[in-house]
C-alpha cells in the first residue's frame, strides 16, 4: 500500500513538478492559469445557457441533455483511451519504475489511481457549468443537483473502464497507420475541417438566435429528426434519466451492468495483456517504416528543401501543426467570413466587410506561420549539423522560408480563389487581399524565424519535437493578432469614414512597411546571432 | 592538412578561457589522438575547428581554407562524427547518407560505390532502407560515420567515437580509421582510453584547463608505454591527489 502511495505520489510530481511553494512565479503562474481557467468555464456557461435556451425553446430541453452527455461520453472514452495508452504502456517511465523494488500490480494500481483521479476532477470541471447552465435554463426538481455526483461517477467510471479494453488494439491500431504520412494528413484535414464546420453552423444558429430570441432557430422537420435520432442514443440518454428522475430503474440498470460488463472486461485484459505488452516494446513496434532508397543526385536547394519537408510531414506533431492547419484553412477562412461579413453587414453596413476578409485571413494566417518560430528549435539534437555542413546558414534558412512560403502560397491562393468563387469577393479584391496576406505571411515567418534564430529552445528528450508552445510561438502569434487587427481594422474604419481607394492604399502601405521592417530585422547580424546559438 | 593558431574560446558569461592559445599542427596520413579529462577542453576545440562554436581569436585551418573566413571549403574537406551519434532520425539510413553526399556534392557512382563499401563492412546492408529511429545505438554511430565518410574528406575528425560501441563495432572503426590514414588522410579524435589512443596513434596532445600541455610523438621509443603516466602526471591535480 506504501509503494502505491509513494507511486502515485511520484506521478503528481511528475505531472505538477514545476510547481515550487517558494517561488513567486510559480504562484503567479498559477493564479494566471486559474483566473484563464475560470473565464473559459465562465464562457463556457454562458454559451451552454444559450444553446440551452436554443433548444428549450423548440421544446427539446431534454434531447439537449442527451446530446450532451453523448458528447462528453465520446470526449471521455477517446481522451481516457489516449491518456491510458501514454500512462499505462508507453515505456517512458515503466521502465525506471520497473528497476524499483515494487512489483508491475503495484505499478498498475498506482498508474490507474492517477488516471482515474485525473478523468474525475476533468469530468467534474466540465460538466459543473453544462449541469448548471441547464438547471439555470430549465424548471428541475431538487433531485436534480443531488444526483449530479452520481451521473458524474457512472460517466467517468463506464468510459475508463471501456478505455482500457479498447487501449491496446488502439495501439497496434495506430502503430499500422502512424506512417500513412498522407492519409493521415488528409484525414486529419478532414476531420479538422467537418468539426470546424459543425462547429461554425452551430455558431450561426447561436448568433441567429441571439439578435431574435422570440422565435426558435430549428424548423419543425428538424425538431422531429433530433427528436426522432436522440431517442437511440445509449447509453447517454440514461444519464439524462437519471438527472430528471425518469426511467430510474432501467437507467440505474444498464448504467451498472455496463459499468460491471467493462470493469470485468478491463481485468480479464490487463491480466491477459498488460505485462506482454509493456515486453513487446510498443512504440517502435511498426512505427518505423522500410523505404528502398535509390541514390539520386539532387541540387543543394532541392536536397534541403526535400530534409525540411520530411522533418515536418512524417511528424504527426508537426504535420497538424502545419500542413492540417494550412489544409484546413479555406474552410475554416469561409465560414469565419460568412459570418463575421454577415455580423458586419448587418450592424454596420456592407462597407466594412473587406476589413472583416482581411482580418480573418490575417488571423488564420498568422496561425500557419507562427510554425515558423520553431525553425531551428526542431533542428533538436541535430542543430550542430546545420553548423558542420557546407552550406552557408542564409542558403540553409532561406530555404526553410521557400518552404513556408510554398504552404501560405497555396493556403492563401485556395482561400482567396474559393472566397471570389462564392462570389465573397470580386477578382481584383481577391488579387489586393492575396497580396496583402502573402506580404503579412512573408513578414511574420522571418519574423518568426528571426526570433528563433535569437533565442531557440531545443528539446532534447524522446524523439527531440518541439511539443509544447513556446515563448517564440506565443511571441510569433501576438504580433501576427496584433499584425491582423491593424489591417483589419485600419481597413474597416477607412472604409466607413473615407473611400475604398484610400482604405487600399493606407492598408498596403502598412503591409509594405511591416515587409520591410521584417527584412531588415531579419538581416540584421542574423549570422552572429546564429554563431552564437550553441546546443 | 589541419593548423590551430593561437586559438583562444571563452563561453559567453564564462570569467575563464575553455581553450586558451592552442597550437596544433597536423600532417597528412597520421592519426593523432587528443586526451584530456571531462572539462579539459577537447570537445569544446573539437566543435570550434568544426564550425559549430565560434571562437575568440586565432585562426583554424583546414587543407589551407580558414573556418572563420572560408567556411564552406574548409568544411568540404572535413568529415565530423559527433559524440552523441545524433542523425536525422526520420529519414532512412539510405535517405540520410543520400543527404549528405548531396550537400557534399558527391557523383552518384562515387556515393554509390563508397556506400555499397561501407554497408558491408559495417554490417548495415539490411537496415539501410530502415528510417533511423528504429536503429541501435551502435548502428546510428555507423551511419553517423558513412555520413562522415561519403565524401572522402581529408580530415575526418571524430569526438568520443568508441562511446558506448561494442567490440565487433570498435574493431570496424578502428579499421576504417586505418584505411582512411592510409589514403594519405588525416584522422584528429579525442577519447578516454588511453590504450586504445597509444594503439593506433601516431602522435597525442594532451590538453588540460584548456591549455596544451604536450604533444607526444608515439614512434619515439618508449613513449606508448610511458603515455599514462605522462597523462595522469599532467592531468592530475593537488586536488585530485588530496
Amino acid at each position: 500500500m506504501k509503494n502505491i502511495y509513494t507511486l502515485l505520489k511520484l506521478e503528481f510530481k511528475n505531472k505538477f513538478g514545476d510547481f515550487s511553494y517558494k517561488s513567486g512565479k510559480s504562484w503567479t503562474k498559477l493564479i494566471a492559469t486559474l483566473f484563464f481557467f475560470a473565464l473559459i468555464l465562465l464562457i463556457v456557461y454562458f454559451g451552454a445557457t444559450t444553446v440551452f435556451h436554443m433548444f428549450d425553446k423548440a421544446g427539446m430541453a431534454y434531447e439537449a441533455l442527451v446530446i450532451l452527455f453523448t458528447v462528453l461520453f465520446a470526449y471521455l472514452i477517446i481522451s481516457g483511451t489516449s491518456s491510458t495508452v501514454k500512462v499505462l504502456y508507453y515505456k517512458g517511465d515503466n521502465e525506471i519504475l520497473m528497476r524499483f523494488p515494487v512489483t508491475g500490480a503495484q505499478i498498475f494500481v498506482s498508474k490507474t489511481l492517477f488516471l482515474i483521479i485525473n478523468q474525475f476532477i476533468s469530468s467534474l470541471v466540465i460538466t459543473l457549468p453544462f449541469m448548471f447552465a441547464y438547471s439555470n435554463v430549465v424548471d428541475v426538481s431538487a433531485a436534480f443537483v443531488k444526483m449530479v455526483p452520481v451521473v458524474i461517477v457512472y460517466l467517468v467510471l463506464i468510459p475508463f473502464f471501456l478505455s482500457n479494453i479498447l487501449a491496446i488494439p488502439m495501439m497496434h491500431l495506430t502503430n499500422r497507420i502512424r506512417n500513412k504520412f498522407i492519409i493521415l494528413i488528409i484525414g486529419m484535414s478532414l476531420i479538422m475541417s467537418v468539426v470546424f464546420a459543425v462547429y461554425m453552423l452551430i455558431f450561426d444558429k447561436i448568433i441567429t438566435f441571439l439578435r431574435d430570441s422570440s422565435f426558435s432557430v430549428f424548423s419543425e422537420e428538424v425538431v422531429a429528426m433530433i427528436k426522432n435520432v436522440v431517442q437511440y442514443f445509449f447509453p447517454s440518454k440514461f444519464f439524462a434519466d437519471i438527472l430528471l428522475e425518469q426511467n430510474l430503474l432501467l437507467s440505474y440498470g444498464v448504467l451498472s451492468g455496463l459499468m460491471l460488463l467493462f470493469m470485468g472486461g478491463m481485468i480479464a485484459v490487463i491480466a491477459a495483456l498488460y505485462q506482454k505488452t509493456l515486453l513487446k516494446n510498443i512504440e517502435i513496434e511498426g512505427s518505423a517504416f522500410k523505404r528502398k532508397t535509390r541514390m539520386k543526385v539532387r541540387s543543394l536547394n532541392a536536397t534541403i528543401l526535400r530534409k525540411e519537408f520530411v522533418q515536418v510531414f512524417r511528424s504527426i506533431n508537426y504535420g497538424f501543426q502545419y500542413f492540417v492547419m494550412a489544409c484546413s484553412m479555406p474552410v475554416m477562412v469561409y465560414f469565419c467570413n460568412k459570418i463575421a461579413t454577415s455580423i458586419g453587414r448587418n450592424d454596420i453596413g456592407d462597407q466594412i466587410s473587406l476589413g472583416l476578409t482581411l482580418l480573418v485571413m490575417l488571423i488564420f494566417m498568422t496561425i500557419i506561420t507562427s510554425f515558423a518560430s520553431t525553425s531551428v528549435s526542431r533542428e533538436g539534437r541535430n542543430f550542430y549539423q546545420t553548423k558542420v555542413l557546407p552550406v552557408s546558414i542564409h542558403r540553409q534558412m532561406g530555404i526553410k522560408f521557400l518552404m513556408y512560403m510554398i504552404v501560405s502560397f497555396l493556403a492563401n491562393l485556395v482561400c482567396v480563389g474559393m472566397l471570389v468563387f462564392l462570389k465573397q469577393m470580386d477578382y481584383l479584391t481577391g488579387l489586393w487581399v492575396f497580396g496583402i496576406v502573402q506580404s503579412s505571411a512573408a513578414a511574420l515567418t522571418l519574423y518568426g524565424m528571426r526570433m528563433d534564430i535569437n533565442k531557440p529552445q531545443f528539446n532534447l528528450s524522446g524523439e527531440g519535437e518541439v511539443v509544447s508552445n513556446s515563448a517564440n510561438t506565443t511571441g510569433a502569434v501576438a504580433l501576427g493578432f496584433f499584425i491582423s487587427l491593424l489591417e483589419g481594422m485600419a481597413a474597416m474604419v477607412l472604409a466607413y469614414i473615407a473611400t475604398p481607394q484610400f482604405m487600399i492604399i493606407v492598408c498596403s502601405v502598412i503591409a509594405l512597411l511591416f515587409f520591410a521592417i521584417s527584412l531588415f530585422v531579419y538581416f540584421f547580424k542574423m549570422e552572429k546571432a546564429y554563431n552564437k546559438i550553441a546546443k | 592538412m589541419l593548423e590551430i593558431s593561437h586559438l583562444y574560446k571563452k563561453y559567453l558569461n564564462s570569467e575563464r578561457f575553455a581553450v586558451e592559445d592552442l597550437n596544433l599542427s597536423l600532417k597528412g596520413g597520421e592519426i593523432f589522438g587528443f586526451l584530456g579529462k571531462n572539462g579539459a577542453g577537447k570537445s569544446t576545440t573539437i566543435k570550434c575547428l568544426t564550425g559549430i562554436y565560434p571562437y575568440s581569436s586565432g585562426s583554424i585551418k583546414i587543407c589551407g581554407h580558414d573556418i572563420g573566413k572560408d567556411p564552406i571549403n574548409a568544411k568540404l574537406n572535413m568529415g565530423y562524427v559527433p559524440d552523441d551519434h545524433s542523425v536525422y532520425e526520420k529519414m532512412t539510413g539510405g535517405e540520410y547518407v543520400n543527404y549528405i553526399a548531396d550537400l557534399y556534392k558527391v557523383a552518384r557512382k562515387d556515393r554509390e560505390e563508397r556506400l555499397q563499401k561501407f554497408l558491408v563492412q559495417f554490417r548495415l546492408t539490411k537496415a539501410i532502407d530502415l528510417q533511423i529511429k528504429s536503429y541501435s545505438h551502435g548502428m546510428k554511430q555507423k551511419i553517423c560515420i558513412i555520413g562522415a565518410l561519403i565524401h572522402n574528406p581529408k580530415l575526418w575528425v571524430l569526438d568520443e567515437p568508441m562511446m558506448g560501441l561494442d567490440p565487433q563495432s570498435m574493431v570496424e572503426i578502428l579499421k576504417r580509421m586505418h584505411e582512411h590514414c592510409e589514403a594519405g588522410n588525416t584522422i584528429f579524435f579525442s577519447s578516454h582510453n588511453l590504450d586504445l589512443v597509444a594503439k593506433i596513434c601516431d602522435r597525442v596532445a594532451i590538453i588540460n584547463d584548456g591549455k596544451l600541455y604536450d604533444v607526444i610523438d608515439l614512434h619515439v621509443k618508449g613513449n606508448k608505454e610511458t603515455l599514462e603516466n605522462t597523462f595522469l602526471k599532467i592531468t592530475t591535480s593537488e586536488e585530485d591527489m588530496q
